[in-house]
């Protein structure tokens, strides 16, 4: 799971483009969006639906259902792990 | 300040191409949102369609060396990308050929309030008294581009658009384009004012406190009695935030009982050729004395007021406004009253 | 003198932008053609007195010949790749720029972008003029932003008074 949790912090910040940061910047379990986390927005949302069907395999059908899987890191790794096929 | 007048109007559409066709099928409910392109062989289905608006807008009138173009769209040749040259100055400079303008094309690519923002130039360029005639066309197409584009922005709808119904689920796409011939010389309608404001909150989603909107609807009342608006047509086009956002402006604007209606479940979204497209449909509306339907509306599904019915209903007053809201953050209003009306 | 800027063809912005600006993570998201008009208009109103408050009387006007033509052919090639980016289709129209420049200044009057055949200063200069018949509009950001690649560029800006 640590593996699967670093690979998604790097994959994040290449498809984010959030420069100058490392996975160490990105708590496991702090929320991606809104102000306290990495202040992520919409348009962030639907690049990370891309990057769950690109690397995983995982389709998610809405953004509201995106925005409940981008909790945070650790919920999102929990959530490939159970449902990726590829 | 010089009176604008609206003296020619062009329409090319999937339902038809004379503003009376196009009017019966918004009054009746029929939809068609893209063209048959069977038989069609030239190299650019937008320079065509752009044209043919353009020349029905002007017959009857003359081209002087005083006379401007003015080319609404957002992404005009874009079907093309990568074989040809799809700037939009080459399609604005196909069509003043086309119809023997000589000044300077000015093309207007504002998102979704394009037709707004290009009618508005195109009413300054007259006010400027350094044109006779400014002929402003609005056309869009449909492509893969823009299709897999709001496609992955998950704003299509999978059904018929819905405007303001509670279960509305985005937007359908659609193609078009209209055209209007501005002037000084009087005309049945008089464009009497219009504007542009940004929400500067975020470039994809419409603002949560309907800013820019507000701002425009506050702007344009301040030269209009409330009692002499016939209607507004809003922009309604079938997203979530949209007519959230749209809901929440005309409360702020003190609106909210004005009969409004939202073309989009008749035409789809025709994006840059929306604002030109649906004010001359609005104008024929006017005349036979109606609002027209919303069709897809059924149940309210926003969160403040607002006036809309899936029926056709009667409109009396001496103006009407157009609204229109796009990414960017753009929103933009306009003023159609009806000639000499004051 | 009207202050004028412009940024070189194929310079580097992210350098530009570190040196003027640093604390603002969206950049990185933007296109090129929105970069060049984020960085210009630090170059114009970094210095300014009562930046940030929002204002309605400031309008935003971009000019081009080429629109976004460099961002459409990136997003065009995310769709070959069979997962089309939402984050590069968001700036495939020339008038994202404008509504970059109006949220980092909290700018809420006009935003346009205008598409003309070549750099013609006259007409950009009377489209101008044209545009302070609003009546709120006292000033305007003015830029000419021609794009047609990542790598080459021509990006000019002034700020523009109502008489």
């Amino acid at each position: 799971m640590d593996n699967l949790i670093n690979e998604l912090k790097l994959k994040i910040i290449d498809s984010l483009n959030l420069d100058g940061m490392t996975p160490e910047d990105i708590d496991d379990n702090a929320p991606l969006f809104g102000d306290d986390g990495l202040g992520l927005d919409s348009i962030d949302v639907l690049e990370l639906i891309v990057l769950m069907e690109r690397n995983y395999g995982i389709r998610l059908d809405s953004p509201s259902k995106g925005k409940e899987v981008f909790r945070s890191v650790a919920v999102m790794a929990k959530y490939i792990a159970e449902n990726r096929t590829k | 300040m010089t009176k604008v007048y609206c003296i020619g109007k062009g329409l090319v559409t999937p339902l038809g191409n004379t503003v009376e066709e196009v009017f019966e099928a918004a009054r009746e409910g029929r939809s068609r949102r893209l063209f048959e392109r069977d038989g069609f062989s030239g190299a650019s289905f937008f320079d065509r369609i752009a044209i043919e608006a353009a020349q029905k807008a002007i017959q009857g009138i003359e081209i002087t060396p005083r006379t401007g173009l003015v080319l609404s769209t957002t992404k005009g040749n874009i079907e093309h990308i990568g074989k040809a040259d799809i700037s939009l100055a080459a399609s604005a400079r196909s069509i003043a050929d086309s119809i023997g303008i000589k000044t300077s094309p000015i093309v207007v690519s504002n998102a979704c309030i394009s037709g707004i923002a290009a009618l508005l130039q195109g009413v300054r360029m007259i006010r400027s008294g350094e044109y006779d005639s400014v002929v402003v066309v609005g056309a869009e197409v449909h492509s893969d581009f823009v299709h897999s584009g709001f496609d992955c922005l998950k704003a299509l709808s999978p059904e018929p658009c819905r405007p303001f119904d509670k279960d509305r689920r985005g937007l359908n796409l659609g193609e078009a384009a209209a055209a209007m011939v501005l002037s000084a010389r009087e005309g049945e309608w008089e464009i009497s004012d219009g504007v542009i404001r940004n929400d500067a909150n975020h470039i994809s989603g419409p603002s949560r406190t309907g800013e820019g909107c507000y701002k425009c609807l506050r702007y344009v009342m301040e030269g209009v009695n409330k009692e002499d608006i016939a209607f507004i047509s809003v922009h309604g086009t079938a997203t979530p935030y949209n007519d959230e956002m749209e809901s929440i402006a005309l409360y702020r604007a003190g609106l909210s009982d004005i009969p409004v209606n939202a073309l989009k479940g008749i035409f789809g979204h025709t994006l840059g050729a929306a604002g030109i497209l649906e004010a001359i449909v609005s104008m024929a509306a006017f005349e036979k004395g109606i609002v027209l339907p919303t069709k897809g509306f059924s149940e309210m599904g926003v969160t403040y007021p607002v006036n809309v019915s899936a029926k056709e209903r009667p409109a009396g007053g001496k103006l009407f406004v157009k609204l229109l809201s796009g990414f960017g953050g753009v929103n933009g209003a306009m003023v159609f009253r009806k000639g000499g009306a004051q | 003198m009207k202050k004028e800027v412009s940024i070189p063809s194929g310079a580097n912005l992210t350098a530009i932008y570190r040196e003027l600006v640093g604390n603002y993570p969206k950049f990185f998201k933007m296109d090129t053609l929105s970069k060049l008009g984020f960085l210009l208009t630090e170059m114009l109103v970094g210095e300014e007195e009562g930046r940030f408050t929002p204002r309605e009387d400031r309008a935003v006007l971009v000019f081009s010949r080429s629109g976004c033509l460099a961002n459409d052919l990136n997003y065009a090639k995310s769709m070959e790749e069979e997962f089309p980016s939402p984050a590069l289709f968001v700036y495939t129209l020339p008038n994202i720029v404008a509504g970059e420049i109006s949220i980092r200044n909290k700018y809420e009057g006009e935003t346009s972008a205008y598409v003309l055949e070549k750099y013609d200063r006259p007409l950009i200069d009377a489209i101008v003029r044209q545009a302070f018949q609003d009546r709120i509009t006292r000033d305007a950001i003015v830029a000419w932003i021609d794009c047609p690649s990542d790598s080459e560029w021509t990006a000019l800006a002034w700020i523009e008074t109502k008489d």
